[in-house]
């Protein structure tokens, strides 16, 4: 059916476009996400959220937060991309210009990890306590640890490595778009080949760098902490929040005209599969982690979920449990579900929403065992929101301005997606 | 031809060759309105569903309500064995520990879907099905090989012989079959069943043996197919060891070892007696006394005490007195390990006179006495001391009864405790505890069966019971006279009763007896 | 129908946008029936035959060791304090590690629609099974007294009087390891009903019509059977995929919840998976290369299934490398005394050889499957896959036997040294593994006809589309 359709419409159909009404919305979208951003950060250094709550860390945090929040869904979608072609995946084509266009959202988010990586040369240890000189002495670490530790977690170190990972992400995401887009004009089947050819060492490079990515950026935020398995958990939810990403993004265009016929159910109903498939990645990677620090009871290691049961953060925990798992995995679970465009959509919004409390869990009890308060919650909220609103903004500014297409309209793999059927 | 008219018809199918050629002679089939319908493939063929009209199968609910299932009784069975029938702790978890009852939980969830799936597919499919008409048609053979089937079924309501074999035909259909009952032989084939009869059988061999094993008893030993150490190397209790010079298997201790428990209170509270006094008065034996609970087990110990034993020998027999039996003694300290003490007894009477008492006896029971002290001292009296001496201390006990009535010859009366000489004034608590402890002529000492702690209970108990047996109801607080009252004329009424009926039941058998000896002699008369 | 547009083609190379051929030559419906019936029919051929006689024997000689072990006590084998964990948790390990293979062709790869799965994952899957049989013999083997096994199941006993303690991993190994054996049986075994089916229909043999017949089940190839069938395929398919992925978890967790340095680490579970995948697609690929020459199935066993199986490797092995990594860059950014020592210890101490066979086969030979001719040359996949399960079972080694023989207290350190029992039984344990498999060659469908047809109905279909 969708064959017929598309045998109709040449390359430069109008629905291949960014529709109108989102272009449009690019420069307001982008101002008032920086204008948020910043509010949020003022009203958190000077407002000040509740007691026992360091300002300026608080801050920070929520700053890491809404980054982090951006940057995994933009790595996720690079990852989606890298594995597609990995596997010369058929199905995916249609919605992997969607994916491509978060992905190359990497480099101007590498420019907002500039703060975080000023603030990590503060020597109060204001954002990573590790940058505190006293801070061996305050924990009862024992200097020769302490020493010997602090070699890798110094601020000139850590800012070339994050520079680092983010040249190297960035330099992948161009890569990968700018040989998408030629191919849009130029058809070239060879492009792909190319592109299939350097997705292994890629997702090597990938892989690499997302772990220790992980350790640096969020592990480091308990100094002392350590689990070998921090970089999977944090690539579980990135590729879980690329997928409801996408299928955000599909749907939201396709209600405004664009890729109407080329996105089935079809499509839906294998996106709903990877966003139930990712839900029990992330539980099992995530229990698997708690489990064995749970089990082997070590103070070293339980310290990380002792401080993520105090205080006002014990509700959170217990909360992810049912929030993360169990309602999307019953929720996901039927075939009936996955195959409705509308409540796949709606369970992408509401894992997007959850995928935040997860990054806000991961980061914030490093701050203090109080959510801040009022104020606290407001300067969480406004950093997380105007970042987000930031970040749409200026990808949609991006694609309007580049006339980037929606759909990779000459991949030689489209005609096979269109035709998807599931068994 | 005939034969076949007979049987009963099934349905008609035809043979196609090629997936596209059976989905069009599908859809035509269905779109003319057969419902019966079905096509046979050698490999499940994409879209025939639609083709035939075949509804969605029921098959994942299934699935989804064995897993369920699965889980509830994965957690079920945990929590009830770990928690609560059987709770005990492990590496420190607690007896609830629902991360560690995840693991099992999900795999009985996966093993239960997955049988649910597996069964519940056979089961829809109504497998195993051996005997199929469809099976009957050598060229259907080929179904699991290179050709389909379309197969119309004769309860259709549609279904019309002539009209399916031509609408088959048209459709490119091959080969139009009929399809009739089975009527080949069932039976299982002769060697087939003689092999199988014979292995059921001789698997049912062990099994009878084992069965009847079960319920027969056998002098011989247990047959060991596995040790399951039961033939440990290490030796028994009192049995010779070629490891030591001694010979002995069991190790005594080091001399000088306290057991943990042993010794903790003063000496004083071991013997009865105040030790200081009796090391001012009598260092040898003071100092014998502290040895024999030092070392119970000194090998060098007799030796040592020998000594003083003997010389101690003819001045101690003096103090025991040569009384009756019946009248309590003086009592010995049983101080010197067994073989002295063994020897000393038996020239007692006969070169003893009375010769006063000097050891310094404990005067004073030296536990705090309480109700609880008292009634544990009564539980102890009541199940070590009245076998003989009676639940009332009248010396008067099951034992001494039943001596009594076989007319025990060596037996001698357990004394009473009720008597002036016993009483604490006359026989020092220390001294009581002494006797309990160590024996006293025919009487063994306790010392080895009753806690140290629980012979001084006994001790305020017989004082209690001395003092009972001597109050008057003065004696008792005033507002406990009443009720004793009431109990005592309910006992007196009791017995009152009781002799009554012994009287008349006394009564009725002389007159029976009376009775029955006129008979005799009534009956015996006329035989004369 | 003639196929003869694939026949010599190179179905190694893929245009984007045509999807290369997986059945080559002209086969049709029936001569994928005859090529893989004909195994089963014809008597065996001679390196049939010299092959059991070798791999029973070895079975056998497994056997008596068996025995010899129950008979004598664990004592006979090298397990002595401090490393009472030897050999035999090294098989065990190692063994179940080769049998996560099949399920994760049949249960993963069909999930993500891979139709080259449908050659090999029959005797992927008969693999797994077998596979499974050589490891649960271990920690059957291993606990002792074996004839009181059954006392890790819970049931109401009258002389215990006591229930399993199911807070240990231990007993969450019998519960995955038996599940696990359980469903892939009842995979393994629907798969082929239709397949049995096939061998019932070509008997002349009454005999042997009436056995394949019962193993059948009466299958009819009916479409509402089928139906039914792939559905339940597919939601077994579903439950397997979980599965496969939670028995190496579990058993990693018999290592990682414990407290011994180099054992708790939290990212054993993905890391044992991993491996596990790494380790049976080799060994996979060991039997299946020489299994298609002697079978002559090279139509339906193509080259590009061999070098869809060379990439699963180079991919997997080169995860475990960054696993081993990770693991090594913990162990020092975490600046625990012991943890540190540990590694240390494994690559410089007293089994520095044992680390360093490891690496060069886990890490750095899947390296050489960057090159296409390594993927392409079926004695050099041999050689390459070989060496992956040397390395993989070196890996079990180390993690087992270096971290045990250094504890945390000196004066509790040990060295291992393996018994004649432990080689015999090492040895033996893979003559039980050929001789299952080659009884499996001889009288089950190695490959799954119903598949491969359907794989072919779609290329046929595929064709007939574009013209």
């Amino acid at each position: 059916m969708s064959e017929h359709t598309h045998k109709t419409k040449t390359a430069d159909d109008p629905s291949f476009q960014l529709p109108a009404s989102f272009g449009s919305l690019a420069v307001p979208l982008a101002v008032a996400g920086a204008a948020l951003l910043i509010v949020g950060c003022l009203i958190g250094f000077f407002a000040g959220p509740g007691e026992g709550v360091q300002p300026a860390r608080f801050t920070m945090s929520a700053y890491l937060v809404a980054f982090t929040y951006c940057f995994s869904i933009s790595l996720g979608s690079l990852f989606f991309v890298l594995i597609q072609h990995l596997v010369r995946a058929g199905w995916s084509v249609v919605v992997r210009r969607v994916a491509e266009v978060m992905m190359i959202a990497l480099p101007a988010l590498a420019i907002l990890f500039l703060p975080v990586i000023v603030i990590a040369w503060s020597p109060s240890g204001t954002l990573y306590q590790w940058g505190y000189e006293g801070y061996a002495a305050s924990h009862g670490v024992p200097a020769s640890m302490w020493a010997e530790k602090s070699r890798y977690l110094s601020a000139d170190w850590f800012s070339v490595r994050s520079i680092f990972y983010l040249v190297t992400l960035s330099a992948i995401s161009v890569f990968y778009f700018r040989l998408s887009r030629r191919q849009d004009e130029t058809g070239e089947i060879t492009l792909t080949e190319k592109m299939q050819a350097l997705s292994g060492p890629s997702v090597m490079l990938f892989a690499l760098v997302t772990t220790f990515a992980a350790f640096d950026w969020l592990m480091s935020l308990a100094p002392m902490w350590f689990s070998t398995m921090f970089g999977v958990y944090i690539f579980a939810g990135s590729v879980l929040a690329a997928h409801c990403a996408i299928v955000v993004v599909t749907y939201l265009l396709q209600k405004r005209g664009a890729i109407k016929d080329e996105v089935t159910i079809e499509h839906y109903h294998d996106l709903g599969k990877y966003l139930f498939g990712f839900v029990t990645f992330w539980t099992y990677i995530s229990f698997s982690q708690f489990l064995l620090i749970w089990y082997a009871n070590i103070p070293e290691e339980t310290t990380w979920f002792y401080t993520r049961i105090q205080g006002d953060w014990e509700v959170m925990s217990y909360s992810i449990i049912f929030l993360h798992w169990l309602f999307p995995f019953l929720g996901l679970l039927s075939r009936h579900v996955r195959r409705r465009p509308t409540l796949v959509f709606a369970w992408a919004v509401y894992l997007l929403l959850i995928h935040f409390i997860d990054i806000y869990w991961i980061v914030m009890p490093e701050a203090g065992i109080k959510f801040g308060g009022a104020t606290g919650l407001l300067t969480s909220l406004l950093i997380t929101g105007g970042m987000v609103t930031l970040y749409v903004g200026g990808i949609l500014w991006f694609v309007r301005c580049n006339q980037v297409k929606v759909l990779a309209v000459r991949d030689p793999r489209l005609p096979e997606s269109l035709a998807f059927e599931n068994i | 031809m005939t034969d076949k008219q007979e049987k009963k018809l099934h349905g008609t199918y035809a043979e196609f060759d090629a997936v596209d050629t059976l989905l069009a002679a599908c859809r035509r089939v269905r779109d003319a309105g057969y419902t019966k319908t079905d096509a046979f493939t050698p490999f499940p063929v994409h879209g025939i569903d639609k083709a035939l009209g075949i509804k969605p199968t029921a098959l994942p609910w299934i699935a989804l309500a064995c897993g369920l299932t699965g889980t509830t009784i994965g957690l079920t069975m945990q929590v009830w064995m770990n928690t609560i029938d059987y709770p005990y702790i492990i590496s420190g978890k607690p007896f609830f520990s629902m991360p560690a009852f995840i693991p099992v939980s999900f795999e009985l969830t996966i093993l239960l879907a997955s049988f649910g799936a597996f069964f519940g597919m056979l089961a829809l499919n109504g497998l195993p099905k051996f005997s199929n008409p469809m099976f009957t048609n050598p060229r259907f053979d080929r179904v699991t090989d290179d050709k389909f089937f379309l197969y119309i079924d004769a309860a259709d309501s549609r279904y019309n012989h002539g009209g399916v074999t031509k609408l088959l035909g048209d459709l490119g259909g091959a080969h139009i079959h009929d399809v009739y009952d089975d009527d080949s032989s069932v039976a299982v084939p002769k060697p087939l069943f003689v092999i199988m009869a014979s292995v059921i059988f001789l698997s049912l061999i062990p099994l009878l043996l084992v069965a009847r094993m079960r319920v027969t008893t056998s002098d011989s030993p247990r047959f060991h197919i596995f040790f399951d150490m039961d033939f440990s190397p290490a030796k028994g209790a009192q049995s010779a060891s070629s490891l030591f010079a001694d010979a002995r298997a069991m190790r005594v201790d080091v001399p000088g070892t306290v057991a943990v428990g042993q010794l903790d209170e003063e000496l004083d509270f071991y013997t009865g007696i105040d030790m200081d006094a009796l090391a001012r008065q009598d260092k040898p034996r003071a100092a014998r006394l502290v040895r024999a609970l030092l070392y119970p087990d000194d090998p060098e110990a007799p030796a040592a005490t020998d000594e003083p034993a003997v010389a101690e020998g003819p001045a101690k027999p003096a103090d025991e007195p040569a009384k009756p039996a019946d009248e309590p003694a003086k009592p010995e300290m049983k101080e010197e390990p067994a073989p002295v003490a063994t020897a000393d007894p038996i020239p007692a009477p006969a070169t003893a006179a009375a010769v006063e008492d000097t050891t310094p006896w404990l005067k004073e029971n030296p536990l705090a006495l309480s109700l609880e002290v008292l009634q544990r001292g009564q539980t102890q009296f009541e199940i070590y001391c009245a076998t003989c001496h009676g639940n009332d201390g009248r010396g008067n006990g099951l034992v001494n009864r039943r001596a009594q009535r076989i007319l025990a010859t060596a037996w001698v009366q357990p004394s009473s405790l009720h008597q002036d000489t016993l009483y604490s004034d006359a026989y020092p608590d220390g001294k009581l505890f002494s006797t309990i402890s160590n024996g006293i002529r025919k009487m063994g000492g306790y010392s080895s069966q009753i806690n140290v702690r629980d012979r001084w209970a006994i001790v305020a108990y017989v004082r209690a019971l001395q003092a009972s047996q001597n109050a008057s109801l003065d004696d008792v607080p005033l507002d406990r006279r009443n009720e004793l009252t009431k109990e005592k004329a309910a006992v007196d009424r009791k017995l009152a009763e009781q002799a009554e009926a012994d009287r008349q039941r006394a009564e009725a058998k002389a007159k029976a007896e009376a009775d029955a000896a006129a008979t005799e002699a009534a009956v015996v008369e006329p035989a004369k | 129908m003639s196929l003869a547009i694939t026949q010599g083609l190179d179905n190694t190379v893929e245009r984007p946008g045509e999807r290369a051929p997986l059945v080559l030559g002209d086969s049709t419906y029936s001569s994928i029936t005859e090529s893989v019936s004909q195994i089963a029919e014809r008597p065996p051929t001679k390196a049939w035959v010299i092959g059991f006689m070798i791999s029973a024997s070895l079975a056998s000689w497994f056997g008596i060791c068996i025995a010899y072990l129950i008979y004598t006590g664990v004592g006979v084998w090298g397990n002595m304090n401090p490393v009472f964990w030897g050999w035999p948790i090294v098989n065990f390990v190692f063994w179940v590690g080769i049998g996560h293979a099949g399920t994760l062709i049949s249960a993963i790869l069909y999930l993500f629609r891979q139709d080259w799965r449908t050659s090999i994952n029959r005797a992927a899957e008969a693999m797994t099974i077998f596979a499974v049989v050589c490891a649960g013999t271990f920690p059957g083997i291993h606990v002792g007294r074996a004839w009181l096994a059954f006392w890790l199941a819970p049931y109401p006993s009258l002389n215990l009087w006591m229930w399993p303690q199911f807070r240990s991993p231990l007993l969450w190994d019998v519960f995955a390891v038996s599940t696990y054996g359980t469903v892939s049986l009842l995979f393994w075994y629907m798969g082929m009903i239709p397949d049995l089916a096939t061998f019932r229909d070509r008997s002349r043999n009454k005999y042997r019509r009436m056995a394949y017949g019962i193993l059948a089940l009466g299958w009819s190839g009916s479409s509402r059977h089928w139906m039914r069938y792939e559905k339940a395929y597919a939601l077994l398919a579903a439950f397997a995929a979980p599965l496969v992925l939670s028995v190496h978890t579990i058993v990693s967790f018999d290592f990682a919840v414990s407290q011994v340095p180099g054992w708790h680490t939290t990212i054993f579970p993905p890391y044992f998976v991993a491996g596990a995948v790494f380790s049976g697609f080799a060994m996979v690929l060991t039997l299946m290369i020489p299994a298609r020459q002697i079978f002559s199935l090279e139509k339906l066993i193509t080259v590009r299934h061999l070098e869809n199986m060379c990439k699963v490797i180079l991919a997997t092995g080169t995860i475990v490398g960054l696993a081993y990594g990770t693991e090594f860059f913990i162990a020092w950014y975490g600046q625990v005394a012991e943890e540190k020592f540990a590694f240390i210890n494994r690559a410089f101490g007293p089994y520095w050889w044992a680390y360093w066979i490891m690496v060069t086969c886990n890490v750095i030979s899947p390296q050489l499957f960057w090159i296409k001719s390594n993927r392409t040359i079926p004695w050099r996949i041999v050689v390459i896959s070989i060496f992956v399960n040397i390395g993989m079972w070196f890996e079990r080694f180390v993690i087992v036997i270096t971290s045990l023989s250094r504890d945390y207290l000196p004066s509790a350190w040990g060295y291992f040294s393996p018994t004649w029992v432990d080689w015999s039984m090492l040895v033996g344990s893979f003559g039980l593994f050929f001789t299952l498999f080659l009884l499996f060659c001889r009288f089950m469908p190695i490959i799954n006809m119903a598949e491969v047809k359907s794989t072919l109905a779609g290329q046929l279909h595929h064709h007939h589309g574009d013209h």
